[in-house]
């Protein structure tokens, strides 16, 4: 057993070696720590109330100075602190939406190539079917069907994220289902679930990951999106895609209204698509170094 | 060979019906009640029961849903709830707009896309190389609507090149494409210099470089060519992608398409303008990726292969 | 222009080899390391004649081809030194307009790998109509009559012509190969291992068209392979290969019945024959030198059962025992004496 563990943690440490010789991938980790960080300590940094709720009418839309850093929002408020605080939004949904995804779809994947072949066509043709639709559209869809609040768009981003991992487990399952060592376990008692655990999932580990960082980033874009055309998540809550939509009809004369909170949302896709091509080389075996 | 496209045109057919079928149950869980809103504030108990019988919402769900189908293929979505008018004309109007931004916007893609690929892979770390991948990350990871907001900043409200939004003149439609080619762009580029640097590599192009042919046909005859599959795929994808982002950039620019169509008719809760318009873009999509599959045939010959015997 | 002094004297301009190559040297310059592939190599190729290059995987011989036609993939490879003489010219000097004149019709490669060396894309016609009609002036339909005939001539019929690769056996798909390597009547091919990849069987076959090619269009060849049957079969001359470059040269009378160079005598003893009966195989001792350090001396010295303390810090150079036939090795040229190679030698095979 613990030659296992110890193989496992030279893997791991193989692995770390790889993406930190990837400067790129580097940086984007330190980007997302940077933007984590903030948000973990956004209250320390900016007082919620005074600078992320109350409005002003005297503060309205002062270009970004010593004071406010990044200026002030059509309502008053300290653009840069309601930034800060958005991450304390987008961050933990996107993780929800995705963690939720992975978990649905990987069941659903396992369950597809695990069992019959029928029952594989079925989930198979279902998720085809859903990955036709473009997914921007059937989370619009999801929502208008189920109301505009935050539960709704997180039902809506998960259920549009589940094939990809659907896909991951179902063929690492198909991959694993008849190698002759699995024959063996079973011979020997042990249960389709123990089988699963701990066969197929390491197997499909590194794939998931790589995925479920890139939809992370896919799920923030998603979150801004839909609260941009108020599908989403409502003002005044400081959300980023929000943001841009309220400051849409002043921002021509006060740019920074809807400058930063754009960059904000770019800032942290773009960290996470650095990260997840990073992982996704550092975890490739066939990759050359 | 035309038996191979006839067999994918069949294959459409079940996933627009799933496609229909899920967009139309998703949708007829909208809250509001239709009949109230044809009926406006006074209406007796039996003038609802009528109009809902007119309305055929007593049908059972799956009659509805065949009963929909039935009518949508000959164009009929319905009455708008808004304006009580066919659909239909909203649609009509306002697709052709869509498509039109669409197709540009791809067209912008892969056309700077796919050289500019092309040339970061044969002159790999060159500074062409690295501008553009630098871009090209910049690009994937860019919310296009913000991108909108900033472009007419500048262009527009700035330098006062382009209008701000709307569809004038042919000027109108250079913010919009460019606002919504950037993702697709930044992605096109990506994976031809990877598909490119790969296909380089294989031995066949050393057999073409021995028999003294020029570079330039080399890279375009022999390498673009075996590139070109994962860059079709990626291109398929992305014009999916587009037809979502529709939505986002119609709604910055205020531009007379579908996607702006779909989102207010959302907020006003007229759904079956939602559902007719969603349907709309998912078909386009589906008809897109059947395009991309048969282009797969004419690129490979042994993809070809694989379709004209009994298998595919 | 001089030629090298270890050459055969009745030497004459006409007589002047097709192919001279004179102290190429090839490095591969990777991130941590750099790979010294061909160390200062000498060999020559005359007008209709056929020459076997044989060495062990990784001695060099793939990257000595391709340094000829400059084909060397350039990032990591870098021919750091030497001259290729071609008609007259330095190929290593040629422009790169020459360079992609010569490619394909003058001088033409074979590759190992059959399987991959067509494009997937086009039909196999189509891909030897390309090389005909990028050296040689005729209009399309001509090109694909001539594309049609070398077909045949190489035993596929004509009517394949627009099938596509995967549609052909390996067997096959090398033959198109040789098809489109010798469709502009090139006066030197290269094979690099033409075989290897193939079944014994087939193996046979396509050695017989090469040869019965050569014969009819008077073609040069090189062969490159590391079977000495092969080059028993279809070679005049053969050139053995070690670390980098050649240790012996002459004709194939020469080397096979009485092989001078340790290396080689080595070679001809790890092959077991069929009226001997012998307990274990006899591969030479030892292994192949790591090409990323040059050695001192002799390269065979650590593994030569005739080495002395001479041979780790001199290098020999190429000396003439006979005719033509020439070795690269101290105790034959007279640095030291080592009677039980002399004997050896003086056996035979």
């Amino acid at each position: 057993m613990t030659n296992e563990k110890n193989r496992k943690k030279s893997q791991v440490a193989a692995i770390w070696r790889r993406l930190r010789k990837n400067k790129m991938a580097v940086l984007g980790l330190v980007i997302l720590s940077l933007i984590i960080l903030l948000a973990v300590f956004a209250d320390l940094l900016f007082d919620y109330e005074t600078l992320v709720i109350q409005q002003s009418a005297a503060l309205r839309l002062k270009p970004p100075s010593a004071e406010h850093w990044l200026g002030t929002d059509e309502v008053g408020r300290d653009i840069l602190a309601r930034i800060v605080h958005g991450a304390r939004i987008s961050l933990p949904v996107a993780f929800v939406t995705i963690a939720a995804a992975t978990v649905i779809g990987g069941l659903l994947g396992a369950i597809s190539g695990y069992g019959s072949r029928q029952l594989d066509n079925i989930i198979m043709r279902i998720m085809d079917v859903f990955l036709a639709i473009p997914s921007i559209l059937l989370s619009i869809a999801l929502v208008a069907a189920l109301g505009t609040s935050m539960t709704n768009m997180i039902l809506a981003i998960s259920i549009s994220n589940i094939p990809p991992f659907a896909r991951i487990v179902r063929s690492a399952v198909m991959t694993i289902k008849n190698e002759e060592y699995i024959e063996a376990a079973r011979a020997i008692g042990a249960s389709d679930a123990r089988i699963i655990v701990k066969h197929i999932l390491p197997n499909c580990m590194a794939p998931i990951i790589v995925q479920a960082t890139l939809s992370i980033a896919g799920s923030i874009l998603a979150i801004a999106s839909l609260s941009f055309i108020g599908l989403g998540i409502s003002p005044p809550t400081p959300e980023w895609g929000s943001m841009l939509s309220t400051g849409r009809q002043f921002f021509r004369a006060a740019w920074w209204v809807c400058a930063f909170p754009g960059f904000a949302i770019m800032l942290t896709i773009l960290s996470l698509n650095l990260l997840g091509d990073g992982l996704r080389d550092a975890l490739d075996p066939k990759l050359k170094t | 060979m035309y038996k191979f496209v006839l067999k994918r045109l069949v294959m459409l057919i079940p996933v627009l019906l799933g496609v229909s079928f899920i967009v139309f149950s998703i949708l007829s869980f909208t809250p509001g009640d239709p009949v109230e809103m044809r009926l406006g504030d006074n209406y007796s108990e039996e003038a609802y029961q009528a109009m809902k019988e007119e309305m055929g919402l007593n049908d059972p769900f799956l009659l509805r849903y065949v009963k929909y189908i039935g009518n949508a293929v000959r164009g009929d979505f319905g009455n708008s709830y808004r304006t009580s008018q066919p659909v239909l004309n909203e649609l009509a109007a306002r697709l052709p707009n869509t498509i039109l931004l669409s197709a540009a916007a791809m067209l912008f893609a892969v056309l700077l896309g796919i050289p500019l690929g092309v040339i970061s892979a044969t002159h790999q770390y060159s500074a062409v190389d690295n501008i553009s991948m630098i871009g090209a990350l910049f690009g994937v990871s860019m919310p296009n609507f913000w991108l909108g907001l900033m472009l007419i900043v500048i262009f527009a409200a700035g330098l006062r090149w382009f209008p701000s939004s709307g569809f004038e003149d042919w000027a109108s439609i250079v913010l919009p494409a460019v606002t919504l080619s950037v993702n697709s762009l930044a992605m096109i580029t990506r994976m031809t210099r990877s598909s490119m640097l790969e296909t380089i590599r294989q031995d066949y192009i050393r057999t073409a470089r021995a028999k003294g042919l020029k570079e330039g046909v080399i890279v375009i005859k022999h390498a673009l060519r075996n590139a070109m599959i994962p860059i079709v795929t990626t291109v398929g994808l992305q014009f999916g992608f587009s037809l979502g982002g529709a939505v986002l950039v119609e709604t910055v620019f205020a531009w007379p398409g579908i996607g702006r169509l779909l989102v207010e008719c959302i907020k006003l809760k007229d759904t079956p303008v939602v559902v007719a318009c969603v349907l709309v873009l998912a078909t386009m999509f589906t008809v897109i990726n059947l395009c991309i599959d048969i282009l797969y045939a004419f690129l490979d010959p042994r993809i070809r292969a694989q379709y004209k015997t009994a298998k595919g | 222009m001089d030629l090298k002094k270890t050459v055969v004297p009745e030497e004459r301009a006409s007589q002047r080899p097709l192919l001279d190559i004179r102290g190429l040297r090839v490095e591969y310059h990777t991130d941590e390391e750099v790979v010294y592939a061909v160390n200062g190599l000498d060999l020559t190729i005359g007008k209709g004649e056929s020459v076997g290059l044989v060495g062990e995987t990784g001695a060099g011989k793939t990257t000595t081809a391709l340094s000829v036609l400059r084909l060397i993939a350039s990032p990591p490879g870098k021919i750091m030194g030497g001259q290729i003489w071609f008609e007259g010219e330095d190929l290593l000097q040629a422009k790169p307009r020459r360079l992609r004149e010569i490619r394909g019709s003058k001088i033409s490669v074979i590759f190992q790998d059959p399987m991959t060396s067509l494009n997937p894309v086009y039909s196999v016609g189509d891909q030897i109509a390309e090389v005909i009609h990028q050296h040689e002036k005729c209009s399309r339909e001509e090109g694909r009559k001539k594309a049609g005939d070398m077909l045949e001539m190489v035993g596929i019929p004509r009517a394949r012509y627009s099938e596509y690769p995967h549609q052909f056996s390996g067997g096959m798909k090398q033959r198109v190969v040789i098809a489109m390597s010798l469709a502009c009547s090139p006066e030197l091919l290269l094979a690099d291992e033409p075989t290897t990849a193939l079944d014994v069987t087939i193996q046979a076959q396509v050695l017989e068209l090469m040869s019965n090619l050569k014969e009819e269009l008077g073609t040069s060849l090189l062969l490159i392979t590391h079977d000495l049957g092969v080059v028993a079969q279809v070679c005049d001359r053969v050139a053995i290969m070690y670390g980098g470059e050649i240790v012996e040269s002459g004709t194939i009378a020469e080397v096979f019945d009485h092989p001078h160079h340790p290396y080689t005598i080595g070679l001809f003893g790890s092959i077991p024959t069929l009226d001997e009966t012998v307990d274990k195989l006899k591969p030479i001792q030892g292994q192949m030198p790591d090409p990323t350090i040059l050695p001192e001396g002799c390269a065979f010295a650590p593994r030569c059962p005739y080495a002395s303390e001479v041979c780790q810090h001199t290098k020999p150079e190429t000396v003439c025992v006979g005719g033509g036939h020439q070795v690269r090795c101290l105790a034959h040229q007279g640095a030291f004496q080592s009677p039980e190679l002399m004997e050896e030698v003086r056996r035979g095979r």
